[in-house]
């Protein structure tokens, strides 16, 4: 957040003490803080992927388990870039950050699985196949 | 060189398209022309082209709704004339123009015409009723306004260069798939499409930044004007909507360009993919419509019955309910697609759910009205206009999402007036209610009552007059989009159709002779006050028009109603607050970068519809290379002194004064 100085829109004067700030908005995170949990989350998110290829190419874990496993490791390689890299944490003043990942993952949930359910429907109408053959003869 | 435009491009055995292209570039060249004898166009560059004034840009997002509302309804004009001419007869219009006629009405209203007029509403109210200075990103706003604009005059080009798409504003494939359509309407149709698209998820963004992160000291979340709580919802579902939009498109894109094959019938593809998605999109799209007019309406029907909301939380809440449900309804539209009744069921008992949060919403506006001091201005008719016409469109939409009759009348002219009973009921007579009340706020001075009047009356009227019959043809078994009919038992229906449409022509009169009148006697219409129909969100506070710092002081609210409470305290004590310490302000300098990279993308949109690979190649870097030097910028605000703020803000509490002693006098106040 080098730039914090020079951004022009910062209305953070404007803001109530107790309102949360937007990502880039964040008034004192220092520039070391920021660099190590950078660092941080790049040390993890690297262990994790280097780890889910080495699982799949080896044998340390018992094979048929190895598609669970890479699935955990993808969960969690998703949990360190949301913490570390989008910022989501628990703190007080992260409620419209979290509220919005929340929106995101309820409408992406929705239109997934609304559009598979319902491509997966599409033929429910149809007359079974056979019965077409045979009219089509 | 140039692709695959040559001459032939121009439609010159087509009289039609050529007269009116011909009259338009006229029309174009004189107002051009005009200006530049006049010199403006410093004036207009400084002004408003590079403005990033929030209530500039909602000012010229409004404008282009209106000429773009014009234009819908010329089309509107002739698919009526048409129809009614073409019973057992060959009509005027023939197929391929009609279909490109119809495609373009429902693609310029939607898009170019209403989504403009509700983004323009929003942009211009919501800094103002939050008590902030402006938008979260105001440069931003600026690319996002000249993106839409670069849209609308793609759609418009193809009037005169090639053809529009016949495929329905909807372009299903595989109709618009190469194999069946291979000329350039539908690539006209999909770049003008994802450009504006790009512009109004642009203003979404901004939107709903500006009401999570920007309201004045003391506006918490449930003090806010139910417009800006409609204005958020409504811009949630541009965040989470119009991405959808413009994967599918690009998807039927990358199929036309390059083979792809989503949504063809071979190597694996599904057309009904595509319905499906775009459908996820588009019933959201109708809610982002609606739920900003729900908010115009609000803030009316208080004003103008001089009392607080009825039920203020619950219309909240019915605002974010309508918001969530109307993401899980889309399959309401495919009911005939094939599915099962599981999912026909599950999408038909959702869609009829929604009317539960408008039904709580139409009560609570009549409960408003209930006891209270209704003043009958221009604005009140629009909206007692829209409560009687919305119920009804509401509950033919109720009826449709009942998937057995639905088969019956699905893509039948019953549809048709469904969701015109519901648009033109609600969207556009929000659009106009919301044009009457806060014109004065934006321009100084009010629009002639008389001319409103008779506007109403001939929109009410007409509208009526044209869609009615509509419910019956559908009834009757008359199809959508018909270019022919061959059942003359239909003929008395369709002629009364085009009474209804002579009705709404007067109406569009009335509404520019309104202009006319108002801007010739604007001395005399003038508002000195700032707060002229007794308001009481803070938009009112400002004079009219509003400094373009909008307050000298943010104001500081201790309730919902901020104005409202301001002004009885001001009544109670009998003087203003004590007038403020003034400190200068910091404002965003104006910036070409908007209609810069909305140029570009004009023409890479043009090169790539006409395949000239070079010139598209060279317009996007152009665009990207704006937004380069616009991030190298050095100079981003300016300061307005101390004296310059003060002087504006003694003048607007000398106004205010002025007012509170007229009202003492008079007792305007309870
Ligand atoms: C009470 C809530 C509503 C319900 C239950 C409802 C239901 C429906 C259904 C079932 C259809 C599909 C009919 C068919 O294709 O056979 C439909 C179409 C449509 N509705 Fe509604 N509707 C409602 C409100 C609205 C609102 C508020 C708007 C716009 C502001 C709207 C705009 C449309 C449009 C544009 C279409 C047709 C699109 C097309 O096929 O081109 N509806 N509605
Ligand atoms: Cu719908």
């Amino acid at each position: 957040m080098s730039n914090l100085g020079s951004d022009p829109h910062r209305h953070t004067d404007m803001l109530d003490g107790r309102e949360d700030h937007a990502p880039g908005d964040e008034p004192e995170e220092s520039a070391g803080h920021w660099v190590r949990n950078a660092n941080l989350g790049l040390g993890f998110s690297v262990v994790l992927t280097v780890g889910a290829f080495l699982l799949a190419a080896s044998d340390v874990i018992y094979p048929p388990a190895i598609p669970v496993a890479l699935i955990v490791l993808a969960i969690a390689q998703m949990g360190v870039h949301l913490v570390f890299f989008l910022h989501i944490t628990t703190g007080p003043d992260n409620a419209n950050n979290v509220l919005a990942l929340a929106f995101g993952i309820l409408v992406v949930f929705l239109i997934v699985i609304g559009s598979i359910w319902i491509m997966d429907h599409l033929d429910q109408n149809m007359m079974p196949m056979e019965q077409m053959m045979r009219m089509q003869r | 060189m140039l692709g695959k435009l040559g001459l032939s491009a121009i439609p010159f055995s087509e009289p039609i398209p050529l007269i009116t292209s011909i009259i338009v570039i006229l029309v174009a060249l004189g107002v051009l022309g005009l200006i530049t004898a006049k010199g403006w166009w410093p004036y207009l560059w400084r002004e408003w082209i590079t403005s990033v004034d929030h209530k500039r840009i909602g000012i010229m997002y409004c404008l282009l709704g209106v000429v773009m509302l014009i234009r819908g309804f010329a089309d509107a004009i002739m698919m009526r004339t048409h129809q009614a001419m073409a019973i057992d007869a060959p009509g005027y219009l023939p197929p391929e123009h009609y279909n490109q006629i119809f495609t373009a009405h429902g693609t310029i209203m939607i898009l170019f015409g209403a989504m403009p007029l509700v983004l323009g509403f929003m942009n211009f109210l919501v800094p103002l009723q939050l008590g902030v200075r402006d938008v979260a990103f105001p440069t931003f706003n600026s690319v996002g306004f000249w993106l839409t604009a670069s849209g609308a005059l793609l759609v418009n080009i193809s009037l005169f260069v090639g053809e529009f798409a016949r495929t329905g504003w909807l372009p299903y494939p595989p109709l618009s798939e190469t194999t069946y359509t291979p000329g350039v309407g539908v690539d006209y149709y999909l770049w003008a499409v994802q450009i504006s698209g790009v512009g109004t998820l642009i203003t979404g963004i901004n939107i709903v930044t500006t009401v999570l992160k920007m309201r004045c000291r003391g506006m918490s979340y449930l003090r806010m004007p139910v417009f800006c709580w409609t204005s958020l919802a409504s811009c949630l579902l541009i965040v989470a909507a119009f991405p959808v939009l413009t994967a599918t498109l690009a998807m039927l894109t990358l199929d036309r360009y390059l083979d792809f094959h989503y949504f063809t019938h071979t190597a694996g593809g599904n057309p009904m993919m595509f319905v499906n998605l775009v459908w996820a999109w588009g019933h959201p799209e109708v809610y982002i419509l609606v739920l900003p007019a729900f908010g115009i309406f609000s803030e009316i029907f208080s004003t103008f019955s001089g009392k607080p909301l009825f039920g203020y939380r619950s219309m909240v809440a019915a605002t974010l309910f309508i918001c969530v449900v109307s993401l899980m309804v889309w399959l309401h539209h495919f009911f005939t697609m094939g599915a099962g009744a599981a999912v026909n069921t599950f999408f038909g008992i959702s869609s009829s759910i929604i009317a539960v949060g408008t039904g709580v919403k139409v009560y609570n506006w009549i409960f408003t009205m209930y006891g209270g001091r209704v003043r009958f201005e221009v604005p009140m008719l629009w909206s007692m206009g829209f409560i009687f016409t919305f119920v009804i469109g509401g509950l033919t939409g109720v009826l449709l999402a009942v998937p057995p009759a639905d088969f019956l009348v699905h893509n039948s002219m019953f549809l048709v007036a469904h969701f015109h009973n519901v648009i033109v009921g609600g969207v556009v007579f929000a659009i106009f209610a919301g044009m009457e009340f806060w014109f004065p706020k934006a321009f100084g001075f009010r629009l002639h009552e008389g001319w409103g009047k008779a506007a109403f009356w001939c929109a009410f009227i007409g509208f009526w007059v044209t869609f009615t019959p509509f419910y019956v043809l559908g009834l009757l078994g008359m199809t959508r989009r018909l270019q022919h009919i061959n059942f003359p038992e239909w003929s008395p229906w369709l002629y009364l159709s085009v009474v209804g449409i002579a009705i709404l022509i007067l109406g569009v009169i009335a509404q520019v002779m309104q202009l006319v009148v108002s801007i010739r006697d604007r001395e005399r219409l003038r508002d000195v006050t700032g707060d002229l129909w007794d308001g009481r969100s803070l938009e009112w506070a400002t004079p009219s028009p509003p400094p373009f710092f909008n307050f000298a002081v943010l104001p500081d609210v201790e309730g919902e109603e901020a104005y409202w409470g301001i002004k009885l305290r001001a009544v109670e004590t009998q003087q203003l607050a004590p007038e403020p310490d003034y400190r200068p302000i910091e404002m965003p300098v104006n910036s070409p970068v908007g209609i810069c990279t909305a140029f570009f993308a004009a023409v890479f949109g043009f090169a790539m519809v006409w395949y000239i690979w070079w010139l598209a190649i060279v317009a996007l870097v152009a665009a990207f290379a704006g937004f380069v030097v616009f991030a190298w910028r050095d100079v981003h605000e300016f300061e307005v002194p101390v004296r310059e703020v003060a002087r504006v803000d003694r003048a607007r509490r000398a106004a205010r004064e002025a007012l509170l002693e007229r009202m003492s006098r008079h007792g305007a106040l309870p």
